[in-house]
């Protein structure tokens, strides 16, 4: 092993390479700014270019615009509550109420150190383990999926505060009908598509996302003017914006949330299939359940933990995706799969001799992870004071320029004027919901894991010969699923127990 | 009061899941379809039944008084905003990127309040040109920028 990484160092260091893990990084975090360009668009952008490389050099530019491109998402949804891509709606949840505190710099700056922390551990997980992991990736089934999209729901108890567990599970169940939503994959049949072709794909991740997060949160600026204390507040606010400071206390409650967040994303990024998205949520959800009541009250209203640990875990979970391309040559998502066009492209062919019969393919994807990941901080941590100021622009300009930016981010994948239309039918919905106070957070968490739980589950009674008792037959499946349970039902049962414990010590003092 | 922000909430969801719920009905299945234990309908008669059950739940169990407040809010202005973003999706092609971007842009500007003319176009022509020029030349993403009648 300690040869291979030498032989990486050596491929990776090579100044010609380490010229695209800069360029990569730059342009990465660029495109991943952009509403609606997320890092599978980056990277398809980038096949021509790396087309004409060696492949050690077109596969570290590849992997450094990957996750250039993931950073550069954190930016939209801490700025403008515009995640563009699945992975970093949960960094929006903490990430855009501090900026909104005028803390945009400091929310930025914790984003890019998670992020780095969460990429350096994967790396090195990826280095240590990749071959073994490898091997417990392949042992999951439809089954354990199925039940992995469920424990995933169980997020949704983190958003079911102050007794609003009901309005959170229905937001949820919601969210899952709209994902049914276009023609049903294995039958061929349509469904709620109203007759009209439009609708036969489904509603888009990033329509709903953009309409429900982006714009709704520019229309409810606009329905609820601020006020002259408001905007004094938020000038004095503003003249913080681009501070980065993190107080010792706050670098203290960041490091243990950074070490779980790191292991469970890259665990959970390993499976191919469940990724970044499941990652940031279950760490975000964890963190949640964690912090105790005191601490977890501040969820969504500008934790610090809240913010680090989805942006942890859905680095180490991008790197984590890389095992089950380099070792087995199976794409886990989109985006690798991409990559593992690309290696083809260069009559590379991923899988378990790929270490040893192209050591300098393997070993400087995997060093430049780490060189990547330094010069992501290198590269943003001094535009972050920069970046924060577009927070500055006065609103009744920046309001028109984010609604702008999500109705052409959609236009720009689709092409679809009708996606034009579906946005503002899904923004007035989500201005209703919000001003009836409806959490729409869980209903994004119930879209992106429709499909794929709907899928497995079908894949899994199909293995079983349309038995259910795969449920409670496979241990793995079973212990899944427990753990599912227990992190939804305990905290909703643990207040009443606490009450009845209480009322029988009183009848037992008073007796 | 009986109508509090949670139960109207409650209701228009149940609508939701209501509406939902019959449309099943009419997912189109073939009897090879219809006879195994899970196919096209399945999620969904799940789904409405849930959602049919948790919005009653929140309907009928008791809530706190909360109410709605809809005085005070800059309604006219929202519904302006809702307007022009449904008019730039009619208007996005007949009358390219740039114009139909630059009016979405300058009026809506415009209606939050800027009056100066020259901030109004300076601050949205440029703007719309310029992402036109960024993902039309520089990532390869090409869109219509003129109008119909400037179209070769």
């Amino acid at each position: 092993m300690l040869e291979g990484i030498l032989i990486g160092l050596g491929t990776a260091l090579n100044p010609y390479n380490l010229v695209f893990v800069v360029v990569g990084c730059f342009v990465g975090t660029f495109i991943g700014m952009l509403p609606g360009l997320g890092p599978m668009s980056a990277i398809a952008l980038m096949i021509p270019i790396a087309a004409g490389l060696d492949p050690a050099a077109g596969i570290i530019l590849m992997a450094a615009v990957y996750y250039g491109a993931i950073f550069g998402g954190s930016t939209s949804s801490i700025l403008i509550n515009a995640p563009g891509v699945a992975s970093t709606v949960a960094t929006s949840f903490d990430g855009y109420p501090m900026a909104k505190q005028g803390k945009a710099g400091k929310a930025l700056a914790i984003a890019a150190y998670s992020s780095f922390s969460g990429g350096v551990i994967g790396a090195i997980l990826l280095l240590i383990a990749a071959p073994f992991l490898a091997q417990v990736s392949l042992a999951f089934h439809s089954t354990d999926y199925f039940a992995l999209m469920v424990l995933g729901l169980t997020a949704v108890a983190a958003f079911a505060g102050q007794g609003n567990v009901l309005k959170a599970m229905l937001m949820t169940v919601v969210g899952l009908m709209l994902s049914t939503v276009g023609t049903d994959q294995t039958q061929g049949v349509q469904r709620f598509t109203l007759g009209m072709i439009d609708l036969l794909d489904g509603v888009s991740f990033l329509l709903l996302v953009m309409a429900t997060f982006a714009l709704s949160e520019a229309l409810m600026a606009i329905l609820k003017p601020k006020g002259d204390a408001d905007r004094l507040k938020e000038k004095e606010a503003s003249s913080n914006l681009g501070s980065m400071k993190i107080e010792k206390e706050e670098v203290k409650e960041m490091a243990p949330v950074i070490g779980r967040s790191s292991i469970m994303g890259f665990i959970i990024g390993v499976l191919p299939g469940a990724g970044a998205t499941i990652a940031s949520f279950l760490a975000y959800g964890t963190e949640q359940r964690l912090a105790g009541p005191e601490k977890g009250k501040l969820f969504g209203k500008g934790s610090v933990r809240g913010l680090s640990a989805p942006e942890t875990a859905n680095n180490a979970a991008a790197t984590g995706s890389f095992v089950p391309l380099l070792t087995l040559g199976i794409p886990g998502s989109g985006t690798t799969a991409i990559m593992l066009g690309a290696l083809i492209g260069y009559g590379i062919q991923p899988g378990p001799r790929l270490y040893l019969d192209q050591p300098a393919v393997f070993w400087s994807v995997i060093v430049s992870m780490w060189i990547g990941n330094i010069v992501l901080l290198v590269l943003n941590l001094p535009l972050i004071p920069y970046i924060a100021k577009i927070l500055a622009i006065p609103s009744r300009f920046l309001l028109p320029l984010i609604l702008f930016f999500s109705l052409i981010g959609v236009y720009f994948v689709s092409f679809n004027t009708f996606d034009i239309q579906l946005m503002i039918i899904f923004a007035v919905a989500a201005v209703a919901l919000r001003l009836l106070d409806f959490p729409l957070a869980p209903m994004i968490l119930g879209f992106i894991l429709g499909g794929m739980m709907e899928d497995n589950l079908r894949r899994a009674l199909l293995i079983n010969d349309n038995s259910w008792s795969f449920l409670w037959e496979r241990e793995l499946t079973l212990t899944i699923l427990a753990i599912a349970a227990l992190t939804l039902f305990v905290p909703m049962l643990l207040p009443l127990y606490q009450r009845w414990r209480k009322n029988a010590d009183r009848a037992g003092e008073g007796g | 009061m009986f109508f509090t922000k949670r139960r109207i909430g409650g209701l228009l969801l149940l609508a939701f899941c209501v509406t939902y719920g019959l449309l099943s009905q009419q997912i189109p299945l073939l009897p090879i379809q219809a006879r195994s234990a899970f196919n096209a309908k399945t999620m969904p008669e799940v789904l409405s039944v849930l959602g049919i059950a948790l919005s009653l739940a929140i309907v009928f169990l008791p809530a706190p008084g909360e109410y709605l407040e809809l005085k005070g809010k800059a309604w006219g202005m929202t519904i302006a905003f809702l307007v022009l973003m449904s008019f730039y999706g009619l208007t996005i092609r007949p009358l390219g990127f740039v114009l139909s971007s630059s009016i979405l842009l300058g009026v809506g500007y415009w209606i939050l309040g800027e009056r100066k003319w020259w901030l109004l176009l300076i601050t949205s022509v440029p703007v719309a040109t310029a992402f036109w020029a960024l993902m039309s030349l520089g990532l390869g993403v090409f869109i219509e920028p003129l109008p119909w009648f400037l179209r070769g």
